[in-house]
């Protein structure tokens, strides 16, 4: 039972209260003392708390009010004792959602303040860590909002933040269609930044691990092949150490006083970019897909809205419109999404209803489906793969011409090269497999001083080496002359330097330009 | 390892508040290790001069000391005088003072009572209030509890004798200072951060308050003291250390009065004491025995 401590402790009823608390405690039961009821403590009162806890060291003080706890922390005895404040209590009834995270939702207390209430009954540690993370995210340069106090929200916990007249993003979109695009703009800007801040080693969780830890927890309840491809693919993913936001949609962007801040940092992690598509593909398709209806309730727009602005966010992230190298990136992302789905139905036991039955199918067959597609989950701004097939040319040319023109490539060389890449390319989609069949992937890299280009085209198909070839002679008339040979000459007159290996099942064509 | 020795210069006994009579505080002081100690009565000497009497060769190290309730219009105080000469007439003066004001007081409470509140004493109870050496509200207080007018001392404190307010005749600050300097010894604040025991005085006001007792001839601050949490005690051992001022560890013990134990000052045997505490062992301690 706890020991009471009420009014106030000083010199006059000090020594009564301190043999009160002593005679309390004789039979070595936990020394622990509730000050709700103590309004003022001096200096004689501290002493007792002292000997107490002298006698005492697992001494414990609790519900300490803030005035008291003021008094204990400017003298340091929070320092030296167990002193557990007593917290505010806080209604939410009435309040509007503002923004939810994996364990819990923010809502908004007046105009200048918003509290997340957390789902676990016992969240102080949660909030705790919350509070640190934020803390390094800052520290790392994403503009975020620290709590400043931690609150009763009837039996759990919750963390009030100062958000002055913050906007969610999701409101914006849903209110605002003409502020769209700069919402799209802002949305990606801000996940680059991320993506570009590197995480000291060590300090948050590493995603990578924790990805191979969902695959093998739902690897049983895929066929043999996919299990296994699904584990290489996330253990070939290049290990990285970049921020990774981990519940990256459009509610927990906020938009105060023309500044972006990023809020809800539960889920921040470190890893390879890659792995935060997973859980936006979820945010604005996996959870919804079926159900449409569940994504306007979350996020207030349409389902259709939220598409546009994955598709466009993606677009702005990758810096291209190739809707190939955006269609590879949500593959890869729908690869993450629905393992995390599946895994998630499985512990929620949510195969046992006719619907979640349904549902679970459903993303496990586009699991499948979608690991079929794909040979990696790495993406690249320099590398694009498209199906081996002369209809995807035009993207590939446009995925060059973009990524050359990002460079201030002089139009000669970009004319140039993109006579190359069409003789390559129809090489590859005519020779390599069987007539729409398997994929081509081209990289563009360019290594500056000396500015070399080197363009890299690798398939899967049948060995071939296009430079055994005899080259042609152009002496003979366009009727005498073979046809395959003059674009591989092409290649090399254009080029300075052209290499073929075939490695790994795979043909490799390297072609370097120096500009 | 040289661990550093056990100290306590901070302690009271019956001859103030304190419970044990000096020889019985000699005793504890052995039995806890001591190696060096003072005794500290409220505003009297005569334990200091017992204890001397007691001592052996082989006793643990001691030097007279006295704990004096100060106040001026900024506050109140107690300053630990160390090493005095108990004949020499300024330190004399300052427990007189003191005491003419206690039985002033005495007397207009005792007034203030029988007039105001309709408790008289009888004439034998109030002769024996005024012969104590030391009375004050506590002594009071026990009577009120004998005669019923109040149902404990806190009460009869609290409820009447609070009900007057008696407002100068304090001994000053300034006054103890220079009674102790006058009789060649040290002056120390007592608890710097609780003033006078019951208060909470940190930061900038901790800081203005030492510069102006150094100003009256302050020279040494209690920074290990029982009461004291490990920022306090840095808080004043960073004021030592501004002001080249001695520093001393007590427990304030007061036998059965307080739950504090002796030596209990924060002092750790195996931390390097601050050079200030070095300093005052060295010349508080080494001067007596030439």
């Amino acid at each position: 039972m706890d020991i009471k401590l009420a009014g106030r402790i000083d010199s006059d009823n000090a020594a009564a209260v301190e043999k009160q608390i002593f005679s309390q405690l004789a039979d070595g039961k936990e020394a622990r003392l509730d000050a709700s009821d103590l309004t003022y403590i001096s200096s004689a009162g501290l002493r007792v708390l002292l000997r107490v806890s002298k006698a005492h060291p697992d001494m414990r003080i609790v519900n300490v009010g803030s005035d008291v706890y003021e008094i204990l922390e400017m003298t340091g005895f929070t320092e030296i004792m167990k002193v557990e404040k007593v917290y505010q209590t806080v209604s939410i009834d009435g309040c509007e959602e503002v923004g939810r995270g994996a364990n819990g939702t923010i809502y908004r207390l007046d105009k200048d303040t918003v509290v997340k209430v957390y789902r676990n009954p016992d969240a102080l540690p949660e909030i705790q860590n919350e509070r640190e993370m934020a803390k390094l995210a800052l520290i790392l340069g994403v503009p975020t909002a620290i709590s400043y106090a931690v609150v009763r929200v009837g039996s759990g916990y919750g963390a009030v933040f100062e958000l002055l007249d913050a906007s969610s993003f999701s409101k914006i979109i849903a209110q605002q269609p003409d502020k769209f695009d700069w919402c799209v703009r802002e949305y990606a800007g801000m996940l680059k930044k991320i993506h570009e801040i590197e995480v000291p080693k060590g300090r948050l969780t590493d995603v990578q691990a924790d990805m191979l830890e969902r695959a093998q927890f739902i690897q049983p309840y895929l066929p043999e092949a996919s299990g296994k491809k699904l584990l290489s693919l996330i253990e070939k993913v290049p290990h990285e150490n970049f921020l990774i936001h981990g519940d990256y949609h459009p509610k927990n962007l906020e938009l105060q006083n023309g500044e972006v801040l990023l809020i809800d940092m539960d889920t921040l992690g470190a890893g390879n970019p890659i792995f935060e598509f997973g859980s936006i593909f979820n945010a604005f398709i996996g959870f919804s897909e079926l159900d449409h209806a569940v994504f306007l309730a979350f996020q207030g727009f349409s389902f259709e809205t939220g598409y546009a602005f994955w598709r466009k966010a993606l677009a702005a992230y990758l810096g291209t419109d190739c809707k190939s190298k955006i269609d590879e990136l949500e593959t890869k992302a729908s690869i993450l999404g629905y393992m995390r789905l599946l895994r998630r139905a499985i512990l929620r036991g949510e195969t046992e209803t006719e619907q979640g039955k349904t549902a679970f199918d459903y993303r496990r067959r586009k699991l499948i489906e979608r690991l079929d597609a794909v040979d990696s989950l790495s993406i690249s701004e320099n590398e694009l793969t498209v199906g081996a097939s002369l209809r995807n040319l035009a993207e590939v040319q446009q995925f060059i011409g973009e990524r050359l023109s990002s460079i201030r490539c002089p139009s000669k060389t970009q004319m140039q090269t993109a006579l190359v890449v069409e003789e390559v390319f129809v090489n590859v989609a005519e020779y390599a497999y069987e007539p729409d069949k398997g994929r081509v992937t081209v990289c563009v890299d360019v290594a500056k001083d000396p500015a070399v280009l080197t363009l890299t085209f690798i398939d899967s198909g049948r060995p071939f080496d296009p430079l055994q070839k005899t080259d042609p002679d152009v002496t003979l008339s366009a009727e005498q002359r073979d046809i395959g040979g003059l674009g591989i000459f092409l290649t090399k007159k254009l080029m300075d330097d052209v290499r073929y290996e075939y490695r790994d099942g795979q043909n490799v064509l390297t072609l370097t330009k120096n500009l | 390892m040289n661990r550093f020795p056990v100290i306590d210069l901070h302690m009271h006994t019956a001859v103030s508040d304190g419970t044990d009579s000096p020889a019985e505080l000699l005793a504890r002081v052995k039995e806890a290790g001591i190696a060096y100690f003072s005794v500290t009565d409220h505003d009297a000497l005569r334990a200091c001069a017992e204890i001397a009497s007691l001592l052996g060769p082989d006793d643990p190290r001691f030097i007279s000391g006295a704990e004096f309730s100060c106040r001026d219009a900024l506050g109140k105080y107690h300053i630990l005088g160390y090493r005095y000469d108990p004949g020499a007439e300024p330190i004399r003066a300052v427990i007189e003072t003191g005491h003419r004001y206690r039985l002033k007081k005495l007397r207009q409470r005792l007034d203030f009572l029988y007039t105001e509140l309709h408790m008289p004493f009888s004439e034998e109870d109030e002769r024996a209030l005024f012969a104590l050496p030391n009375p004050g509200k506590p002594h009071i207080a026990n009577l009120m509890v004998r005669y019923g007018y109040a149902p404990d001392r806190n009460a009869a404190i609290r409820d009447y004798l609070d009900l007057l307010e008696i407002p100068d005749d304090y001994v000053q600050p300034e006054e103890a200072i220079r009674g102790i300097l006058g009789a060649g010894g040290i002056p120390v604040l007592a608890h710097p951060c609780y003033g006078d025991g019951d208060q909470l005085i940190l930061g900038g006001e901790l800081d203005e308050r030492v510069r102006r007792l150094i100003g009256y001839g302050l020279e040494g601050l209690e920074a290990f003291y029982s009461g004291f949490s490990e920022k306090l005690r840095r808080e004043v051992l960073a004021l030592a250390d501004r002001y080249g001022l001695y520093v001393t560890a007590g427990s304030d013990y007061h036998g059965g009065n307080k739950m504090i134990r002796l030596a209990d000052t924060g002092l750790s045997a195996d931390a390097p004491a601050p050079e200030g505490l070095r300093r005052f062992l060295a010349d508080a301690f080494k001067t007596q025995e030439a």
